[in-house]
């Protein structure tokens, strides 16, 4: 009877991982063998590492996402690091995680009238009087807008190992002799990898599959593995190519978190 | 041998990963007596716990309650309760519920339940606290709340894990009369896990004493503080010194290069042994007086005494209790007599330990 | 952490909050803008806000945002908190980091991926694309950061609890409605948020498998951003803007509540699309 009545806890959550974990993982890697003529085929894996254009797009992506990544940390561990110190901490996390509750095309669609030729930065610039530039549509506008809204992802992860490191190892760092710099070099900056590194992981993934972002604020310029999976799938119906890209993703994926999986040591056994 | 409510029959417990936590484990518990597990940590008292209070199977071997065997019945119907060494008490409800759960969960009228819960809340005299939340309340009060909670319904066994061991020294010597106080109110039998020697001693009518998996020696707590079984039980109930020495024949034994006169027998002529003598059994004289002759190293003042540590010639260590202080690095004597002596087998079992203190005892 | 924070470091914060907040403040504040465009103030007005309650198709749209918002989180709390359970009960430590593995897939996989492999999924069920599918999908991308949030309460509760309650002669429906749904229900209520703001974030996965006939609310901001601007859009924004607010109110009120009735929660959950 024990038995039986845990067993009604598993079903639903073994049958939701059966089928909307695995079978679409499953799904994908078997489209990706097919063609547009849903002939079985490895054409589609041919293309993409033969073709200049797929692994060109894949690089691009790489190196966006990996750019939108070092900015949100560069920009993101100071915050972390001094809201941490402050007194109403709580309170100034909060306006961290406020604007991820609004949606994030709204916060594009912000973009697009701060950017445009008569917004807000042009503005500033005439004021400096430097002439208004042509923003939108750059790849700098692209992955500056793309770290605006990755940041306070960044932001989380690293303040939360920071307010794990207790008191005392900054005091004991201190007390034998360790200037500022050094503690914080020797002391916080390791003891918050683990932080840096699950920002990292929740920032450069999806980083490489903004494809609003990039057709909102890059145009049709800049392509990235999400803008070809979406293409293929919404656009050119080609679910094989599509799929293909997909693995691709799914195996980059794989690749950064087995980069960055600390073994996080339970804090109760 | 009518009276007996709990017996483990050969209980063996073995892990999935190997580990074997009980081995050959046979007790006896009688209604209405004080028991203690005491042992070390790990050492098995709490899977003993646990295998009669239900919370994890045996492998091997039968637990019976009331004569009837309990192995599959489930722990919410065993008809004993537990008191946890975390108090285990459910933070989303106030005292009163908290006690009156065990109640609730049998549909006892709600009429019933008031009187008592009143009368169990009575019992460890915090009739007062019903309305209070549990983060309310000292250390020692969650305590007596998580014995009021396990004797509502009544039970014949009251196994209680450890309760004391998250209480201050005051607190646990006044919850060591308390406790034992209740058990005689409520003429229920306890069993009592605990690793801490001096409690045992202190509330037990029997001692179960247990390292690795095993139980070494059961007893009363005189028998045992006197008459240890072997080195473990000696060094781990009380403090002693243990001198390896040989029985010359019965009531004579040599160590140190001497030859005294003791009060044990039974053993082979010549027979490699170990002698006991406890710290307060030794005497301080002069080195002429003395039997043995030592050297103080250090003195400790620990209140109601002077704990001296000092070497014989060869190098053992001895503990010594006494009211006065000596010189440091003077040589006294200490002297003691057959009785103050326990000698001990090499790997004797209980039953032959038991059965050799019978044949010269009397 | 010690040290109290320098002034280079007040103001340096002071500025990346502020460049955080001028884009949300910007949609805003144009939303009052009696013009078309994002450019040059040109008065106060509530014209558009007028405009987009005038509109039959948005409010449509917003109703079955919420609709889907709501019941997705629901099925998902539900089962998410079933998966926990589940979870916490596994008694090998390899089961359990399994478990937790596949767990994770849906939280770190990128959305197009997962909106990709539910379309494909869908389309081989024959599943039309509309309200159930997204609705399907939506509870699906849910369920793993509810049993995030419900399984540290889990296994934060010490087990002499069920022992006891078990001891005290519970059967396990009431073990798990009189002392595990109570002592995890912080969990349970946080997941059932964050469920929430997971829905209505979503743009990717919803895009992918919405067909035609149906949309959501950020489905919509964005085929109509992609025409350009509309001031209509940023009088959505000002709303959302509002309602956002009103949840994390609502959503920090509970959290003190338990809070001041159970132990501090010290750690900010890390939301995440």
């Amino acid at each position: 009877m024990k038995r039986s009545f845990k067993g009604l806890f598993y079903t639903p959550y073994i049958l939701w991982l059966a089928m909307f974990v695995i079978a679409p993982v499953a799904l994908i890697i078997y489209y990706s063998f097919f063609d547009i003529h849903h002939q079985f085929t490895f054409s589609n894996y041919r293309v993409f590492f033969e073709s200049g254009t797929y692994l060109t797009m894949t690089a691009n992506s790489v190196l966006y996402a990996f750019l939108i990544t070092v900015i949100s940390i560069l920009i993101s561990y100071p915050m972390a690091l001094v809201i941490s110190k402050l007194k109403h901490r709580d309170l100034w996390i909060l306006l961290v995680i406020l604007p991820t509750w609004i949606n994030l095309l709204l916060k594009a669609y912000a973009f697009i009238g701060l950017l445009s030729h008569d917004g807000l930065v042009n503005n500033l610039f005439g004021f400096f009087g430097i002439p208004a530039q042509q923003m939108l549509f750059t790849d700098t506008s692209f992955i500056l807008v793309a770290a605006y809204i990755q940041i306070p992802f960044m932001i989380l992860p690293i303040y939360n190992s920071m307010t794990d490191i207790s008191d005392s190892y900054i005091r004991a760092s201190s007390d034998l002799g360790a200037s500022k710099w050094q503690t914080l070099t020797k002391i916080i900056i390791p003891m918050t990898m683990p932080g840096i590194k699950s920002g990292i992981q929740i920032v450069f993934i999806p980083s490489l599959s903004l494809f609003m972002l990039s057709r909102l604020i890059g145009g049709n310029k800049i392509i990235t593995l999400g803008t070809a999976v979406e293409e293929h799938f919404l656009t050119t119906m080609n679910w094989g190519m599509g799929s293909t890209i997909g693995v691709v993703l799914i195996i980059s994926m794989v690749v950064v978190m087995l980069f960055t999986n600390t073994k996080r040591k339970g804090r109760r056994s | 041998m009518s009276n007996t409510i709990v017996e483990l029959k050969d209980v063996y417990k073995t892990y999935d990963d190997g580990f074997t936590a009980l081995k050959d484990i046979s007790i006896k518990l009688n209604q209405g007596e004080f028991y203690t597990l005491l042992g070390p940590s790990g050492s098995g008292k709490t899977t003993i716990l646990q295998a009669i209070a239900g919370f994890t199977e045996v492998t091997s071997g039968e637990v019976l309650f009331d004569g009837k065997r309990i192995n599959d019945i489930p722990a919410n119907q065993r008809q004993l309760n537990t008191v946890f060494q975390d108090y285990a008490l459910f933070p989303n409800m106030n005292v009163f519920e908290n006690v009156a759960f065990g109640l609730v969960v049998h549909n006892v009228k709600k009429a019933e339940i008031e009187q008592r819960v009143h009368d169990a809340l009575k019992m460890v005299q915090l009739e007062k606290y019903a309305t209070r939340e549990i983060s309310e309340l000292s250390g020692g009060q969650q305590q007596r709340i998580a014995i009021a909670r396990a004797i509502i319904n009544r039970p014949k066994v009251l196994l209680l894990d450890e309760p004391l061991s998250a209480l201050d020294a005051k607190l646990r010597k006044d919850m060591q009369y308390e406790l034992r106080e209740l058990q005689q109110q409520l003429g229920i039998t306890f069993l009592f896990v605990t690793h801490d020697q001096e409690e045992a001693l202190a509330m037990s009518d029997e001692i179960f004493v247990m390292n690795k998996g095993e139980i070494l020696q059961k007893g009363d707590p005189v028998d045992i503080y006197d008459e240890p079984i072997n080195h473990f039980v000696a060094d781990f109930i009380g403090e002693s010194n243990i001198i390896p020495g040989k029985m010359v024949a019965d009531y004579q034994v040599a160590f140190l290069g001497h030859q005294f006169e003791c009060s044990d027998a039974g053993m082979r002529p010549n027979e490699p042994v170990e002698v006991v003598i406890r710290p307060e059994d030794l005497v301080i004289t002069s080195p002429e007086k003395g039997k043995i002759q030592v050297k103080v190293d250090t003195q400790l003042f620990r209140g109601d005494y002077y704990e001296i540590l000092a070497y014989d010639e060869q190098g053992n260590e001895w503990l010594i209790h006494s009211t006065n202080a000596t010189k440091d690095d003077s040589v006294v004597g200490l002297a003691f007599g057959p009785t103050d002596m326990h000698i001990m087998r090499y790997n004797e079992s209980e039953a032959k330990f038991n059965s050799r203190l019978e044949s010269y005892e009397d | 952490m010690a040290n109290r924070a320098s002034k280079l470091g007040k103001i340096y914060i002071i500025v990346i909050f502020l460049l955080m907040y001028i884009p949300i403040f910007y949609l805003i504040i144009y939303s009052f803008s009696n013009g078309t465009t994002m450019a040059n103030f040109n008065g106060f007005t509530l014209r558009h806000y007028g405009e987009l309650f005038a509109d039959k198709r948005m409010l449509a749209i917003f109703l079955d945002t919420i609709l889907i918002a709501l019941l997705s989180s629901l099925f998902s709390t539900i089962i998410g908190t079933m998966g926990a359970i589940a979870v916490h009960n596994t008694k090998r430590r390899h089961q359990r980091e399994t478990l937790l593995s596949l767990n994770s897939i849906l939280l770190v996989s990128p959305d197009v991926i997962i909106g990709a492999s539910f379309l494909i999924f869908f389309t081989a069920l024959k599943l039309p694309l509309g309200f159930w599918s997204v609705l399907l999908s939506h509870i699906a991308f849910e369920i793993p950061i509810v049993l995030l949030m419900v399984l540290p309460r889990l296994d934060e509760m010490s087990p002499s609890l069920i022992n006891a309650a078990m001891d005290l002669g519970a059967t396990p429906a009431q073990i798990l409605s009189k002392i595990t749904l109570p002592f995890i229900q912080p969990g349970i209520i946080a997941g059932f948020f964050m469920a929430i703001t997971y829905s209505l974030d979503d743009f990717a996965v919803t895009f992918f498998v919405t067909g035609n006939g149906f949309t959501t609310l950020s489905v919509e901001i964005y085929s109509r951003a992609r025409q350009g601007i509309s001031l209509e859009i940023n009088a959505l924004a000002g709303i959302m803007f509002i309602f956002s607010l009103i949840l994390v109110g609502i959503y920090y009120l509970i959290e003190n509540h338990n809070l001041s009735s159970g132990r501090k929660l010290d750690r900010v959950e890390v939301p995440d699309r």
